[in-house]
């Protein structure tokens, strides 16, 4: 490690970066109040939808009074439009969302970070025609594209997930691009090409690590549309198929006697929006210690 | 809710309902309004506009008085176009434009004979000629409209005018059902020369404005042949394609009228003393439809075990709300012949499962395919799907949009659902029963029962004709298609300044939307 080969300066650079920037940009962000009331908002809405499922009184298809019947008939909460106990589908229907949303974040997060470093690394035509294409696919409104393509094959959980994730790929590119421009004219990223590492190991081992803060705001942000368009696209009949609970079907399901019982609404609501709330606190915070985190890397 | 308009308004073409006897039916005089009025305290007023929110409408709205597509449609047509008969709320026979419906005795020929001194909304008599035109216009092979199909054996060409008020109708074979057909709110009378587009009235209303998918206004029509009706000035008819903005709409007193009342809002409808929940039982019904010529429901025993599945009171209880009957698996309620010591199908699990077994298809898997068509389609699935999971069967429930529910796969779908308006046995059959019927959604084609079907429509003496009927009935009770598990009521809200609207058996709401004979007391 002493003789000073480029690798290895750049690999002691780039260790001694991440040693500095991860434990930091948590740390820092927990210093945040803002932060941790996100966390914990997120934690319990997340416990309600995992845990929900093995507390619930009913099953979730059990009928257990006639529709639409007031808070402490059939349950604590009423009855949903088919005479099923509120709390019981509120406890079960959550899970779903949650996946979804993970999975469809993951999927654009991870797809949209690839074409932006890849972008920013290769330049040239192959930076125009990537991001061309995604300022014609960002003229799209996302829910609309979802709707198009979810109207044409059908209901369909792959479809969903795919067409939200999708629909984050472009708006992802652009900024880890942007972040990753800064990156890859570093030195070390030259002194890596001029020792022959493949380009490959380059963006994944040298770029990547170096705009992960950039990524884990992005993922934050993301996940909270994912939520927000996974339940909208549920409230539209094009998630989950009934009987299924479902937060967003039971939205729509029970939205007519929102009046006469209004806690099948409102629930479901009640834990969307604290959910979205919590994430959107979690990754603000993330995002003021980011800018911290950026300065490890000029060090 | 527009969905399910195009289907529905098809089937129309079919009368609903062999009301009265053929017999009877001859010499019947006129009856004008109907009976009761549950909600007429005071005596009528004349005056006011009456302002109507229905639910759906399009862009494709239309006041063609022949092809009513959306509910809209069919309330303007009602509004617009009398009919040579009507059904009362009891879904009897009434004369109405014909003061006379005779048959031949081999029911080939039927003669009608118009009332004296009817008028157009011109001014113009209402003569036999308007009342052929009418029915030209209807199975013009051309374009046919809603009603061709059910007036297909009409020998069009040879409609006879013996004087400006009889018209004869010959038919190529016995047509026992001639009088239900003519009652159909898209058969309106016409004149001669009509244009859809600046229409001339034969109803208690005409045109004054007309606004496709948005609303439309109508006026008195100063040439109405009902004494005294219409009591109103004007009506009008809003399109709300979503329920929620309906019902909002009426609790705001931007209407004084609304059709199909979701079950979520009855009781906040019936909280408020300024309104009024108008509900009537009625013949409607909203089966499950097995595929009888494909698998697993080309075996019998498979048909049999999935009627014995459902618990229909708690189909009743959870998908109404309680508000509607137990069905049996037979339609037609309300028919004169429809069999009473038919004994009621209940729900039995052990007996649904030794049949499943019987039939090689223990744990059983079937998607069932569902929509928003209707009122309490999608709810009847999710408690069918749940019930089935007694009996070891699992029932996939596939929604689709209603676009695609009517779409290319609509009646070829393996298990299904669909829901009709009351209509009487044969007429119903016509619609849905023979393998030549426009909606045969099960793929009915049983020789034993057309045979008998046939044979009811050719038979003009209303007992032996009950009798052939229940045997028809008793066929489908044994190995049909359909799982019919209720009668949903109709379930309509209004103004308390509105008087006489009258629970009608027909599921066409708000009275068969007959506003003639409603007034204002405000």
């Amino acid at each position: 490690m002493s003789n000073g080969t480029p690798t290895e300066a750049i690999t002691k650079t780039g260790a001694a970066a991440k040693v500095q920037r991860k434990p930091g940009l948590l740390r820092r962000s927990l210093k945040s109040r803002r932060t941790v009331i996100g966390l914990a908002l997120t934690i319990l809405v997340l416990a309600l939808a995992f845990l929900g499922p093995y507390m619930a009184p009913h099953s979730p298809t059990e009928f257990v009074a006639a529709p639409f019947s007031p808070a402490g008939t059939g349950g604590p909460f009423g009855t949903d439009n088919l005479g099923r106990d509120v709390l019981s589908r509120f406890l079960a229907g959550g899970q779903t969302l949650m996946i979804l949303a993970v999975v469809a974040t993951s999927l654009g997060v991870g797809l949209g970070a690839l074409v932006g470093v890849l972008a920013a690394y290769r330049r040239g035509w192959l930076d125009e025609a990537l991001m061309r294409t995604g300022d014609v696919a960002l003229a799209f409104p996302q829910i609309v594209l979802a709707l198009l393509f979810l109207s044409i094959i059908g209901p369909q959980l792959w479809l969903l997930v795919l067409m939200v994730g999708l629909g984050h790929l472009p708006r992802v590119a652009r900024v880890v691009r942007g972040a990753a421009l800064s990156v890859v004219e570093r030195d070390f990223v030259k002194a890596a090409e001029s020792v022959g590492i493949p380009r490959w190991r380059i963006m994944v081992k040298e770029i990547v690590p170096n705009i992960s803060s950039t990524l884990a705001v992005e993922f934050g942000l993301r996940l909270t549309y994912s939520i927000g368009l996974v339940a909208g696209l549920s409230f539209l009949g094009l998630g989950l198929q009934p009987p299924t609970p479902d937060w967003g079907l039971m939205i729509n399901e029970n939205r007519i006697a929102l009046t006469i019982s209004p806690w099948s609404v409102a629930l479901p609501v009640i834990a969307i929006a604290l959910l979205t709330v919590g994430t959107n606190l979690v990754t603000d915070g993330l995002a003021k210690a980011a800018i911290g985190s950026d300065q490890g890397v000029k060090e | 809710m527009t969905v399910h308009r195009r289907p529905r308004s098809l089937r129309t073409l079919t009368a609903m309902a062999l009301a009265a006897s053929l017999m009877g039916l001859a010499g019947c005089s006129s009856a004008g309004t109907p009976a009761a009025d549950a909600g007429a305290a005071s005596s009528p007023r004349a005056g006011g506009t009456l302002r109507v929110g229905i639910v759906g409408g399009s862009a494709k709205d239309s006041l063609d008085a022949h092809s009513p597509v959306t509910h809209p449609d069919e309330a303007r047509a009602i509004q617009l176009y009398d009919t040579l008969a009507s059904y009362d709320v009891d879904h009897k026979i009434q004369m109405s434009l014909a003061d006379k419906i005779t048959p031949s005795a081999d029911a080939k020929t039927w003669t009608v004979h118009l009332r004296d001194g009817l008028k157009f909304s011109n001014g113009k008599p209402i003569t036999a000629d308007d009342v052929i035109f009418t029915f030209q216009r209807i199975t013009d092979p051309k374009n046919p409209m809603a009603g061709a199909t059910a007036l297909s054996g009409l020998e069009r060409d040879a409609m006879k005018a013996p004087d400006p008020q009889t018209i004869v109708f010959p038919f190529a074979t016995a047509f026992a059902t001639f009088p239900d057909i003519v009652t159909q709110y898209n058969a309106g009378i016409v004149p001669v020369g009509y244009d859809p587009k600046n229409p001339v009235s034969s109803g208690p209303f005409m045109t004054e404005s007309f606004t496709p998918g948005q609303q439309s206004t109508f006026v008195k029509n100063p040439h109405y042949w009902r004494a005294g009706q219409p009591y109103l000035d004007k009506v009008t008819i809003i399109d709300f394609p979503d329920d929620t903005a309906r019902v909002n709409a009426l609790l705001g007193g931007q209407v004084d009228a609304i059709d199909q009342l979701p079950l979520g809002q009855v009781n906040v409808v019936k909280a408020n003393p300024q309104l009024k929940v108008l509900e009537s039982a009625t013949g409607s019904w909203l089966p499950f439809t097995m595929r009888v010529d494909q698998a697993p429901f080309n075996d019998p025993k498979v048909r049999e075990a999935f009627r014995l599945i459902v618990d229909r009171q708690q189909m009743v209880e959870q998908v109404l709300g309680g508000h509607g009957t137990v069905g049996n698996d037979m339609y037609a309620p309300f028919d004169a012949c429809f069999p009473q010591d038919v004994p009621q199908r209940n729900q039995d699990i052990a007996k649904a499962k030794e049949l499943l077994a019987e039939a090689g298809k223990s744990n059983l898997s079937v998607d069932l395919v569902t929509s928003a068509a209707a009122a309490g389609l999608v709810e009847a699935a999710q408690v069918f799907a749940q019930q089935a999971k007694a009996a070891g069967v699992t029932i996939n429930v596939k929604k689709v949009d209603p676009g695609e529910f009517y779409g290319d796969q609509y009646l070829k779908w393996t298990f299904s659902q669909d829901f009709w308006f009351t209509r009487d046995y044969l007429p119903q059959t016509a619609a849905s029963g023979f393998s030549t019927s426009p909606y045969n959604e099960t793929h009915w084609d049983d020789k034993q029962w057309t045979d008998l079907v046939n044979q009811a429509n050719a038979t003009t003496d209303q007992a032996t004709r009950c009798g052939i009927i229940q045997k028809a009935e008793q066929i489908e009770f044994d190995r049909g298609g359909y799982i019919i598990w209720g009668f949903p009521n109709s379930v309509d809200a209004y103004s308390s300044t509105v008087s006489r609207f009258t629970p009608d058996k027909s599921g066409i709401p708000l009275t068969s939307f007959t506003f003639r004979n409603v007034w204002l007391n405000k």
